[in-house]
């Protein structure tokens, strides 16, 4: 078995409801589909445990209509990177950090919490990123319905 | 040679002296900035010194689009620098934007928040642009003071 | 003493600008440092949505002047990798090349700015003279000094001569016999081993909790090279060592980034070496398929990470960067603890960062005079030469004795 199928027989045999959504795409790049965000902790925790994925390269959001998405991205010393997507509803897009474990995570968590509006339980105390101090409150950038005309109006108003 | 003429001309007549702000660059254009001043290009020998803080300075060099984080920044230093003071927008970035124009977090352009005397473009733009800029800049204000003495 | 932190509002009511670095200060002692980034925050990513991927390609470049051919090829490298691109291989190694220079010109250039930061000004008029080479290869195989346009999405726009592969070599063996003469002087000279040894220490293990990547991590015994472990463009093919060292600190950065160099050199001659012939571009779809990639770099300050997400137009729907600097910021304050506030403008500088030197601001609090004040970043380098002069640590006899070797081996 390739290094690839080890690790996706174990997050197999651990997590049955992970059948069907995990994806090799190619050599060094592992896929996991829509976990649920109620479970992503333990998936998570697990990843980090026993195939060893030591490393939180980043985290991406996106806008997916109507909910938030988010990648996970995770690497091992080998060179092999895995990516744990979750969703949560946009009108409670909350999440746990992941800071703990990870404690660079706080960046990428202030990111997604800034730009998609997002909220990160746990998240320690600290500074916004990236958007300035006096960014309105509500105007999140990276979400597809946002122009830039958008704020303009609102601050206007 | 009709460029180091030009250049050791104003030379003597004048030794400005130079702050470099960042308005959020990519760092392209400062570092063609500092290659400026380093041996090959040299802006020293035309007495051109880098200062740093505005309340030395004559001229005022800005790269960039004009991020909103720093707008507030950049108009205050221009505040602080005492007149005559001219500012010079380096690199297509501070002239319109460049590639950042219609981004939601950049201004696009120095001349969007403070007065700019010249504009420098390229991206980035190379020292030889930089020096022929600035001394183009130069020369316009001697021969505007000729101008006004006579 | 003890400890007593105090907050500081968003806005201070004394001073209306935002500073980029707070630091708590015991006497001379820093207690904590933190830093508001964001202030190069352009809307990059949402920009990479509103435009074509060939548009995207122009605008990762710009997202860093110093590693602009990191992003871009990063960047295309997710795109191909999406809509199953056969790259040829001579693209590939023109990549790899164009990607070693840029390692050599930052390299470069950081030793300049490291060796201005603790008053070594000569290594610095001497790398960026040095540096002029690289620059001037770099303008003759792609166009430019810095933003070299060289990516497409299927290849490179711009194929090397035989008689620009010389050049190259000439350029490079040049280069070679100055790097190492400077690393003599790293590893000979006490001055400038007493003032980087021992300043911004970061253990092997906070290295890997924190997420530290590039020559940061590898000075602390991380053995990670993306070149290596997750090889792209040619360096699978290319026969080279990953540089680590463990000394832990600023002087450990610098043998790591110095040895990188003479690593550089020779993956460039086995680059010009192997290059196969053929052609240097594939036809690439305007429309690119439903899909996704990560793609990874190995940029001179250290991993560079996008994500490309495509929905079959030619727009992305989702660009995502995360730059190397990101995620060594997280490692600059354990770095600082408990260091001397003159230590702050060489340990900011090691990590190479990717943002303008020229323009951060730092307020310090002083928890025993309870004095607050900003400081430029030119007020916290003279006080940091001031401090270590006062312990008779300054340059001028090296600046004097670098002067005169260089004089000698024209």
């Amino acid at each position: 078995m390739t290094a690839e199928e080890t690790i996706v027989s174990g997050f197999q045999d651990k997590f049955a409801n992970l059948a069907g959504k995990i994806r090799v795409a190619r050599q060094r790049r592992i896929f996991i589909e829509g976990v649920d965000h109620l479970n992503f902790s333990e998936v998570f925790d697990y990843a980090v445990r026993e195939p060893g994925f030591s490393i939180l390269l980043t985290i991406t959001g996106l806008d997916e209509g109507q909910t938030l998405g988010f990648i996970y991205h995770m690497a091992r010393p080998d060179g092999i990177i895995l990516n744990i997507k979750t969703s949560v509803p946009k009108e409670r897009p909350v999440l746990k950090t992941v800071c703990r474990t990870f404690p660079g995570a706080e960046n990428y968590e202030r990111e997604v919490a800034d730009l998609l509006g997002a909220v990160i339980e746990g998240l320690p105390e600290g500074k916004r990123y990236p958007l300035p101090d006096d960014w309105p409150a509500g105007q999140y950038p990276l979400r597809k319905d946002w122009k830039p005309e958008t704020k303009d109006e609102k601050e206007t108003q | 040679m009709k460029f180091t003429e030009k250049v050791t001309n104003w030379a003597r007549i004048k030794s400005p002296w130079i702050l470099h702000f960042n308005t959020g660059a990519c760092n392209a254009c400062d570092i063609e900035i500092i290659a400026a001043l380093t041996p090959r290009y040299d802006l020293e020998r035309f007495g051109v010194q880098l200062k740093g803080t505005p309340r030395h300075a004559d001229v005022l060099i800005c790269s960039g689009p004009v991020t909103k984080q720093v707008k507030s920044r950049l108009r205050r230093i221009y505040e602080q620098m005492p007149e005559p003071k001219f500012v010079v927008a380096v690199g297509t970035c501070s002239c319109s934007g460049g590639v950042f124009d219609g981004c939601y977090s950049v201004e696009s352009g120095v001349d969007k928040v403070i007065p700019v005397a010249a504009y420098i473009p390229g991206c980035p733009a190379s020292p030889k642009a930089i020096i022929d800029g600035v001394v183009k800049l130069l020369v316009s204000l001697e021969e505007k003071e000729e101008r006004e003495k006579r | 003493m003890h400890k007593v932190v105090i907050p500081i509002g968003p806005q201070h009511p004394a001073l209306k600008e935002p500073e980029s670095f707070r630091v708590t200060l015991q006497g001379e002692r820093i207690m904590a440092f933190s830093a508001r980034l964001g202030y190069n925050h352009r809307g990059i990513e949402k920009a990479c949505e509103e435009r074509t991927y060939t548009q995207d390609v122009y605008l990762a470049e710009r997202v860093c002047g110093i590693c602009s051919h990191a992003h871009s090829t990063c960047f295309v490298q997710a795109v191909e990798e999406i809509a199953a691109l056969a790259v040829p291989k001579r693209a590939l190694y023109i990549r790899t090349l164009v990607g070693e220079l840029e390692r050599i010109h930052s390299h470069l250039l950081w030793l300049g700015v490291a060796g201005h930061e603790v008053g070594f000004d000569t290594l610095l008029m001497y790398t960026w003279r040095d540096r002029e080479i690289v620059m001037d290869i770099l303008a003759s195989l792609t166009g430019n000094r810095v933003n070299y346009g060289i990516n497409t999405i299927g290849g490179v726009r711009r194929d090397i001569t035989p008689e620009q592969a010389k050049y190259v070599l000439a350029g490079i063996n040049k280069l070679e016999e100055r790097t190492k003469y400077y690393i003599q002087v790293a590893k000979e000279e006490v001055t400038l081993i007493q003032r980087l040894s021992g300043v911004g220490m970061l253990s092997h293990e906070a290295a890997i909790k924190l997420g530290a990547v590039g020559p940061t991590a590898r000075a602390s015994g991380v053995d990670r090279d993306t070149r290596r472990d997750d090889p792209y463009a040619a360096y699978g093919e290319l026969d080279f060592k990953v540089v680590t060292d463990d000394h832990n600190d600023v002087y450990g950065r610098t043998l790591v980034r110095m040895g990188e160099l003479m690593e550089s050199y020779k993956m460039i001659r086995q680059a010009l070496k192997k290059m196969p012939d053929g052609p240097i571009t594939v036809k690439a779809p305007r429309k690119i398929p439903a899909g996704e990639a990560v793609s990874r770099y190995e940029a001179p300050r250290g991993e560079d990470v996008h994500y490309v997400k495509s929905n079959g137009t030619e727009r992305p729907e989702r660009v995502k960067m995360r730059a190397p600097t990101l995620a060594n910021m997280q490692t600059v304050a354990t770095m600082l603890k408990d260091r001397n506030l003159a230590d702050l403008p060489i340990v900011i500088a090691a990590i190479d960062p990717c943002f303008s030197c020229t323009d951060r601001l730092t307020l310090v609090k002083d928890l025993s005079t309870r004095e607050r004040k900003v400081m430029k970043w030119e007020e916290l380098h003279s006080y940091s030469m001031g401090w270590y002069n006062a312990k008779g640590i300054e340059f001028s006899e090296l600046n004097k004795k670098l002067k005169r070797l260089m004089a000698g081996r024209r």
